[in-house]
């Protein structure tokens, strides 16, 4: 029955295809091109002297550096802090709407909101973050949460947990939802403890929406960008810098667009390593 | 009954989890309530040492301002209309393809699906340059249009993903039947598909909306001039200016970042719904 009109797939699915290819294919293909450009205008065979440019420049070490630091302490911190809320929202609970409407504001709002916001809370004068700390006499002279080069980046990693645990916690209560409660019985009868509990049901229940949190997760913190741009703009120095402000700079700052590319292949190359079981994983469902 | 020492941790631990949400909520609703806050404040009052929590003489100056002293109503103008283009129409074609995916199987299909996957990967720095370059050609560089074109490549696979999960759950049944009467595979996914799907739809939209209004990276590299910037790249370029006036640039935020709250408050549970089962699949 459904076989009589089988070609009629590419009708709806060729556009988008296609679409896809022009709008995104097609820049791809031309920004791999820029970073292997013959350094001469005229003639010469594509180089890889981008890239081995970029093991040369120091500022790029740092910049990896950073994003590594960057990435993996907020991904960690989404995970603990996501999946602590999403086991609290999962039991019973009054007004539960409410509180996952409440952690998913920051979520929300434009990555240049959340950045601006916390860039004038965390204002070493007038902020309000070093207000509350020398009252309550944690502090006792006012923290420079994003010129001091020893804070800067975990200033910058503070935010991002803000900004990004709502996601992890709305895909793990999503997954812990989907556990049947009976298992949770039947471990509470077995006088099962509460750790034994959280490893052998919620843990292993869970198993695929981690991985898909995870992925989705790296994902997006490797790619983030307008709430750094909007703090710190990889400052002071480049101690805040992350691989996409980095690129950002390297193409409309110094107009090193062969250079600035080959950063961008590199990061490409990092992010489909990295989503590459997850993409396996969900294709060989279909 | 429970023995007494049970009786008391479980109020032990009932307490710990109360305290644990109250700092939760502490820690999410903050920044937004001292960005209320600075935003009444005069910018004498804002530059106070140390900091008022509670304007004293609150004022909506800073509200008025960013209409008439900036330029916020043409941004504002900006991101709806690139917004709300880019989600309608990368939800439109998302839905055909999602629709394609779910009720074909054609060789090639999981490699496509796979693509459409991968794309969602790829960061945006990596086509920004080539943008620049090819837009700047064509003469779109610093036009809403290009920016709607350049938001595809972020929406697209995203809304493709959606509508294929909403997609999904909509039973075989229903279009086997439609054809046993004689309807047209473009006349069931119309007049079928897309009014059944349409809470998903509206789901899309919204996310794909919400994508394109946040963004910053695309506007800055594809747009320079006033009568064409967002609201997100207004703000950044005021944090830029020598002298920031808080109040000013908080009412700013807080007017930015309203339309995504006030849509996401009405439009929740479509959008985690959509999130956990589209773009999610169980």
């Amino acid at each position: 029955m459904r076989i009589k009109d089988r070609h009629m797939w590419t009708f709806f699915v060729l556009p988008g295809i296609l679409l896809l290819v022009l709008v995104l294919g097609f820049p791809a293909i031309t920004s791999v091109l820029y970073s292997i450009k013959p350094e001469q205008a005229s003639g010469g065979s594509y180089t890889f002297s981008q890239y081995s440019n970029l093991l040369k420049d120091p500022f790029f070490k740092t910049t990896f550096w950073n994003t590594a630091v960057f990435v993996s302490l907020s991904v960690a911190t989404h995970m603990i802090l996501g999946l602590a809320i999403a086991m609290v929202l999962n039991s019973a609970l009054p007004a539960k709407p409410l509180f996952r409407l409440i952690a998913l504001l920051p979520w929300v709002v434009p990555d240049v909101v959340a950045g601006i916001i916390w860039k004038w809370m965390f204002d070493p004068i007038y902020g309000a973050i070093n207000d509350v700390l020398l009252k309550i006499g944690l502090i006792h002279s006012p923290m420079e949460w994003l010129s001091n080069p020893k804070l800067a980046l975990f200033s910058v990693i503070l935010v991002n947990l803000w900004r990004g645990f709502p996601f992890v916690m709305l895909i793990l209560l999503a997954g812990l939802q989907a556990i049947p409660r009976e298992l949770y019985e039947a471990a509470a009868i077995d006088g099962a403890s509460k750790a034994d509990t959280f490893f052998h049901i919620t843990i292993p229940g869970l198993k695929k929406m981690i991985v898909v949190a995870l992925a989705l997760d790296i994902v997006w913190e490797v790619r983030r960008f307008g709430l750094i741009q909007a703090m710190t703009q990889g400052g002071p120095g480049v101690l805040t810098e992350v691989l996409s402000t980095y690129t950002y700079k390297q193409y409309f700052q110094f107009f090193r667009f062969e250079y600035a590319s080959a950063i961008s292949v590199v990061m490409t190359v990092v992010l489909l390593l990295v989503s590459l079981p997850y993409i396996w994983m969900i294709s060989q469902e279909e | 009954m429970k023995p007494k020492s049970l009786i008391a941790k479980d109020a032990f631990s009932k307490t710990i989890v109360w305290v644990f949400l109250l700092a939760v909520v502490l820690y999410c609703l903050f920044p937004f309530a001292w960005m209320l806050s600075t935003s009444l404040k005069t910018e004498a009052e804002a530059f106070r040492i140390p900091p008022t929590w509670i304007p004293i003489k609150p004022t909506i100056d800073s509200f008025i301002g960013i209409w008439v002293r900036k330029n916020f109503g043409i941004y504002f103008f900006n991101s709806t209309v690139i917004s709300l283009a880019t989600a309608v129409l990368s939800t439109f074609f998302g839905a055909l393809a999602g629709y394609g995916f779910s009720r074909f199987f054609f060789r090639g299909r999981r490699f496509l699906i796979g693509f459409f996957l991968a794309t969602q990967m790829l960061p945006g720095v990596l086509l920004v340059g080539p943008y620049f370059k090819i837009l700047s050609k064509v003469g779109l560089y610093d036009t809403r249009t290009g920016l709607i074109i350049a938001f595809l490549t972020i929406c697209l696979p995203f809304s493709t993903w959606m509508m294929k999960g909403f997609i999904d759950k909509v039973p075989d049944e229903l279009d086997q039947s439609a054809m046993v009467d004689g309807c047209s595979r473009m006349g069931i996914f119309f007049k079928i598909i897309l009014p059944v799907v349409s809470p998903g739809m509206v789901a899309t939209i919204l996310f794909a909306f919400l994508l394109a209004w946040g963004d910053l990276l695309w506007a800055l590299c594809l747009t320079s001039s006033e009568p064409m910037i967002t609201v997100t790249l207004g703000i950044a370029r005021t944090v830029g200016e020598f002298r920031i006036i808080w109040p000013m640039l908080m009412a700013g935020s807080l007017v930015g970042g309203m339309p995504a709250i006030i849509l996401y408050v009405f439009l929740q549970r479509l959008l985690v719904q959509g999130l956990t089962a589209g773009a999610v699949k169980e």
